[in-house]
């Protein structure tokens, strides 16, 4: 058996779901898109899966489109939310888990999806925040994930612009700020897995082409490894099925550098786990 | 706020969009790659629009287009561009880097709260976030709040009332009844949070068909309708067509690359009328994108 990281990360990120969780993902965000439906056919069937910007309640997409907001994406569902359906349910905090990305994020888990360099007058105006800067505050629990931190310019010191909100910002803690959520509880990279201990990201898992040095060297907020550090597990005969008949197109891909899709992995027949 | 008084509002695309005023403030019904009012967004073009205030959630080349053509002086949307298909939105991009355009980014759940406030003809709301992100700082306008029962510290945000909500729709009667299939995105809070809805749709057809097909937006929000078809592309109004990701990169790839080959595109697709936009785009193209449900591998295939 063989795989691909974009393949592995999607997987990873699948991981964080639990079950009965409701769980949403934002637009322009196909890995996580993709773990959805991966979570709610292995590990996490009775998931309630609120599909981006279609807001479909358990949809059963004959493929994922390179757009999040594709009619392909309600199919099979038997409703699908209005807009203000979804967001009142979010900041009433009725869902448990959202997955969010951004051009940097910080060790409290912030991030910025709006400019890199000063607002006023950036160095790249990057898309913005779709509802982030709300739904950071009030949703369950938060997986932050990026597929650009070998770059070394994603995991930062401190954002240039906070747009989605993690565990603490200047003004202050979430408590202090009035936020009902939980806030960041992994952020998943191509590299490896971080948790969140005490507000700060430590990292957890790494994958096995990837030594802790390379994670250093590629982050920009001072590393604390746990002491039980561990190697990500390997994607199951079902994860890894699951994920190649959900996403046909490999929209997946798309976040990955040509770099890091070459990084493929596998596992000797007789060795696959008994997941 | 007054009604739409009843009648006749049909009208043609560009005595719709005359209703426009340079300076508006401009709510882009639809978002992403859904529902764009795309027809009214090239007529502005051609009309040489100037100074619009933009306000909306998530949009693409509705917006990308109207900066490239100028039109725009400030924007209050909570993300432009092509999503991780396509990327930024480049001439949004350029402009925003340049400071040529305002940019007061905000938040889909912010700007829904506005436009409740609106509708309700109330003051403020207030939303639970926002507090600790640099949006807040973007909106001088915000303020804090106290609720008198909890004494919790929420922020306030004031109405939004755009002057015009433009709203494409697969189907609409003459009097302005509009039919939407989901995604209806923020349509029916601009519908009824702004001065005025101006409307196209794919196609008039009689109330009585609007009636068994479920009227979305009302004839009393609606002060013009335009028939254009395919008003939309190159974004999607399902059941009628897919959106054309062959159209959106090759408009990507002409914004990306400056003046010459941007001019190219408005020359080819912007600056004539709706029926050359539709020649130049193709029939067969066209064709094909309507018939996106023959089969899931058909569908499948318009995206490769």
């Amino acid at each position: 058996m063989s795989w691909t990281i974009d393949e592995w990360f999607v997987i990873a990120l699948a991981r964080t779901i639990r079950p009965r969780e409701t769980v949403f993902h934002g637009f322009g965000s196909p890995c996580a898109q993709v773990a959805m439906h991966v979570a709610r056919r292995t590990h996490a069937p009775d998931m309630t899966l609120v599909e981006g910007a279609m807001y479909a309640v358990n949809p059963d997409p004959p493929f994922i489109p390179p757009t999040s907001n594709d009619a392909s994406l309600s199919r099979g569902a038997a409703y699908s939310m209005r807009f203000e359906e979804f967001f009142d349910a979010a900041i009433r905090g009725d869902v448990d888990r959202m997955f969010l990305s951004g051009g940097q994020i910080d060790g409290f888990g912030n991030t910025n999806v709006t400019a890199i360099g000063p607002a006023g007058r950036p160095k790249v105006k990057l898309g913005g925040g779709g509802g982030g800067c709300n739904l950071s505050a009030t949703i369950g629990a938060l997986t932050l994930w990026t597929t650009r931190h070998r770059s070394g310019r994603t995991l930062v010191e401190s954002c240039d612009f906070i747009t989605d909100i993690g565990h603490r910002t200047p003004l202050g803690g979430r408590a202090e700020l009035g936020f009902t959520g939980g806030g960041p509880q992994w952020l998943v990279t191509e590299l490896g897995v971080f948790d969140f201990r005490d507000g700060r990201a430590r990292l957890v898992q790494v994958f096995p082409d990837v030594s802790v040095a390379d994670v250093r060297t590629a982050t920009g907020f001072p590393l604390e490894v746990a002491g039980d550090l561990r190697t990500v597990a390997p994607p199951s005969t079902a994860e890894l099925a699951t994920v190649r008949s959900v996403d046909p197109l490999k929209v997946r891909t798309s976040e990955f550098s040509r770099r890091e899709l070459d990084r493929a992995f596998e596992r000797g027949d007789g060795q696959d786990c008994a997941c | 706020m007054s009604l739409q008084p009843p009648g006749d509002k049909r009208a043609s695309l560009a005595d719709a969009v005359s209703l426009v005023s340079d300076g508006a403030t401009v709510a882009l019904g639809g978002g992403l790659s859904a529902r764009l009012p795309m027809a009214m967004v090239r007529e502005l073009v051609r009309q040489g629009r100037r100074g619009l205030h933009l306000v909306g959630s998530a949009h693409s080349i509705d917006v990308d287009l109207l900066v490239a053509a100028g039109a725009v002086r400030r924007l209050e949307e909570s993300y432009v561009g092509f999503e991780q298909d396509l990327g930024l939105a480049p001439a949004y991009r350029r402009a925003a880097e340049e400071g040529s355009i305002e940019v007061a980014e905000s938040c889909c759940a912010t700007i829904l709260a506005q436009l409740r406030a609106a509708e309700m003809g109330l003051p403020f709301l207030p939303v639970r976030g926002v507090r600790g992100s640099d949006i807040a700082r973007l909106h001088p306008e915000y303020a804090e709040v106290t609720c008198p029962f909890t004494e919790e510290t929420l922020v306030a945000v004031p109405p939004l009332r755009p002057d015009v909500a433009l709203l494409h729709a697969p189907a609409g009667d003459r009097y302005g009844n509009l039919h939407l299939e989901q995604p209806y995105v923020l349509d029916e809070r601009f519908a009824a949070a702004s001065a005025m809805v101006v409307a196209t749709v794919d196609e008039l057809v009689s109330t009585d068909y609007m009636v068994a097909s479920g009227v979305t937006i009302p004839a009393h929000l609606v002060a013009a309708v335009a028939e254009a078809p395919f008003g939309a592309h190159p974004s999607s109004c399902y059941p009628r067509y897919a959106y054309d990701r062959g159209h959106l990169r090759e408009y990507v790839s002409a914004a990306q690359s400056g003046t010459a080959d941007l001019d190219k595109y408005l020359a080819t697709y912007v600056n004539g009328s709706e029926e050359s936009y539709r020649a130049a785009v193709g029939a067969g193209r066209l064709a094909a994108l309507a018939a996106w449900s023959r089969s899931a591998t058909a569908w499948q295939e318009l995206f490769t």
